[in-house]
């Protein structure tokens, strides 16, 4: 069973650290500029993950023997120096997609490596239907990718990455809620130093009258990813269910919904309530869903099946001895 | 005349690597496993009072038993870690999830004897067992060996009980909780041959 003083002990340090090292490295600098504020972002990201993994005793091995091994050693170690290289100047904006869009092309095939889904030793996974199922999946991450993007450039705003922090935090507890705890443990763990970076890094922006839409831009591929790679991972190796995950993985789009005309114009803080709550919708079914199934299987092994079925057994014996039939022992 | 020589010669040489071949298939018995009847079975401790019992239901291997130089015997034995059947479907679907056995990275689980030797009553194997991916090295004593003819059909029958700890095949440490790290494995097989 899951330890949840452990748990919070983790999420603590790893925001702590993530926000410490974005503090610390601004601080330094005393003024912020796009890419020195980018770095911060990511490094922050980086250092907190690796400080709660630590806590979490979920340092991966090299070479990585897992889904969740290949995530988080192979899959955000990328995405991370996608968004660092994103921090400089010179980079071509359409380089730096043509590097997110190579991620996640191949980013099914890092967190299938060596499963039964592309060795052939499962029957029901042939390689044209792996084929196939890994392109959608490609095709998917990339179109939220860029969508969020998009939104993200032309309406800027903590919102976005936020829905995106919740959506993941959804995702790893009904990932750990289908039977995968490490998998689950590892978004509470990204969720913490996402939003830990967001707010430092927006307190430092403000502080030295910068705008922190680059750190928005950063953490948002970071989160966008890891929250695709925790849906994978739980929809390929754990028991998540694909419609869950197509739910979660495609609800941060709802964001989008603000850019209706009768909406656009709000005031920036209704806007980012508005996709908040918007986002929060189908994620409370997904979760109540989630938490249904986990106690129906739980049940059994808790001991609480049983019992009930002897009562209904009993009682419907009772009846029909009533009625003057014969009853099943 | 000297054609004639060569064709003799070439019979003569193909017919003594087909009987020295045919010697050395003769020495060494290949027995397939018999999933009728055997079984591998394994129990765990829960909460260090009581044991749950469990089987594997998807089991394969091949033996080869050479009478004359047992050391060269060789044992393959391949569990579908899907298969894990613990008479409750819940746990059964717990069981495959990649905090415990991690079935869709892990699909099987092997142990191939590297070097045997004869012992009163068995053999005592060492071998690669294989499980979550990990491979340690085991010795596993294998009572049994006589072979009975059934029906017109040779079979062969051996039975072993083997130790592990679970933590020492990267199974994580939290997730062993309530279920004792220690594992006891049972295997009854027996082989038909081919």
């Amino acid at each position: 069973m899951p330890d949840l003083w452990l748990y919070v002990k983790a999420m603590v340090s790893a925001a702590a650290v993530s926000a410490l090292c974005v503090l610390a490295t601004v601080v330094v600098r005393r003024k912020t500029d796009r890419s020195w504020l980018n770095t911060a972002c990511v490094s922050g990201i980086g250092f907190g993950l690796a400080v709660g993994c630590g806590v979490l005793s979920l340092l991966p091995v090299w070479p990585p023997a897992n889904g969740l091994d290949r995530f988080l050693t192979v899959l955000v170690p990328a995405v991370l120096s996608i968004e660092l290289l994103a921090g400089i100047q010179r980079v071509p904006l359409s380089f730096l997609w043509a590097l997110r869009i190579g991620l996640a092309t191949a980013a099914p095939l890092i967190l299938l490596y060596g499963s039964v889904y592309l060795s052939g030793f499962d029957n029901d996974w042939p390689l044209r239907r792996t084929s196939t199922v890994m392109a959608a999946c490609s095709a998917l991450l990339t179109g939220v990718w860029a969508l969020l993007g998009r939104l993200a450039q032309r309406s800027p705003g903590v919102s976005i990455p936020f829905a995106v922090c919740l959506t993941t935090q959804c995702a790893g507890l009904t990932v750990m809620m289908a039977g995968y705890i490490k998998g689950g443990a590892a978004a509470l763990l990204l969720v913490a130093v996402l939003l830990a970076t967001i707010i430092a890094a927006r307190l430092m922006a403000r502080r030295f009258g910068e705008v922190a839409e680059n750190c928005t831009l950063a953490t948002l591929g970071v989160g966008v990813v890891s929250l695709f790679g925790v849906l994978f991972i739980g929809r390929f190796f754990g028991r998540l269910s694909t419609g869950s995950a197509l739910i979660m993985l495609l609800a941060p789009l709802i964001c989008w919904a603000t850019e209706l005309p009768q909406l656009r114009h709000r005031k920036p803080w209704v806007v980012g309530w508005l996709r908040i709550t918007l986002v929060s919708v189908p994620l409370v079914f997904v979760l109540v869903e989630a938490k249904r199934d986990f106690v129906r299987d739980m049940a059994p092994l808790l001991g609480q099946g049983e019992p009930a079925t002897i009562e209904l057994t009993a009682q419907a014996g009772d009846r029909t001895a009533g009625s003057g039939e014969a009853a099943f022992p | 005349m000297r054609r004639m020589f060569s064709v003799w010669v070439l019979t003569l040489v193909v017919g003594i690597a087909v009987c020295a071949g045919e010697q050395s298939a003769i020495a060494a018995d290949e027995y397939d496993y018999d999933l009728v009847h055997s079984s591998v079975g394994f129990k765990a401790r829960h909460l260090g009072i009581s044991w749950i019992h469990g089987r594997f239901n998807d089991v394969s291997g091949k033996f080869s038993l050479d009478r004359q130089q047992p050391s060269k015997s060789t044992f393959k034995l391949t569990i579908k870690a899907d298969s894990v059947d613990t008479a409750n479907k819940a746990r059964d679907e717990h069981l495959r999830q990649p905090d415990y056995f991690d079935t869709k990275q892990y699909p099987t689980i092997e142990f191939k004897s590297t070097s045997t030797k004869v012992i009163e009553g068995g053999y005592e194997v060492t071998g690669d067992f294989t499980m979550h991916g990990t491979t340690q090295k085991v010795t596993i004593v294998l009572m049994g060996g006589k072979e009975h003819d059934f029906k017109g059909t040779k079979r062969v029958a051996f039975s072993t009980e083997l130790a592990l700890k679970r933590s020492d095949y990267g199974f994580d440490k939290r997730a062993i909780g309530p279920i004792g790290d220690k594992a006891l494995i049972f295997i009854d097989c027996e082989g038909v041959r081919k």
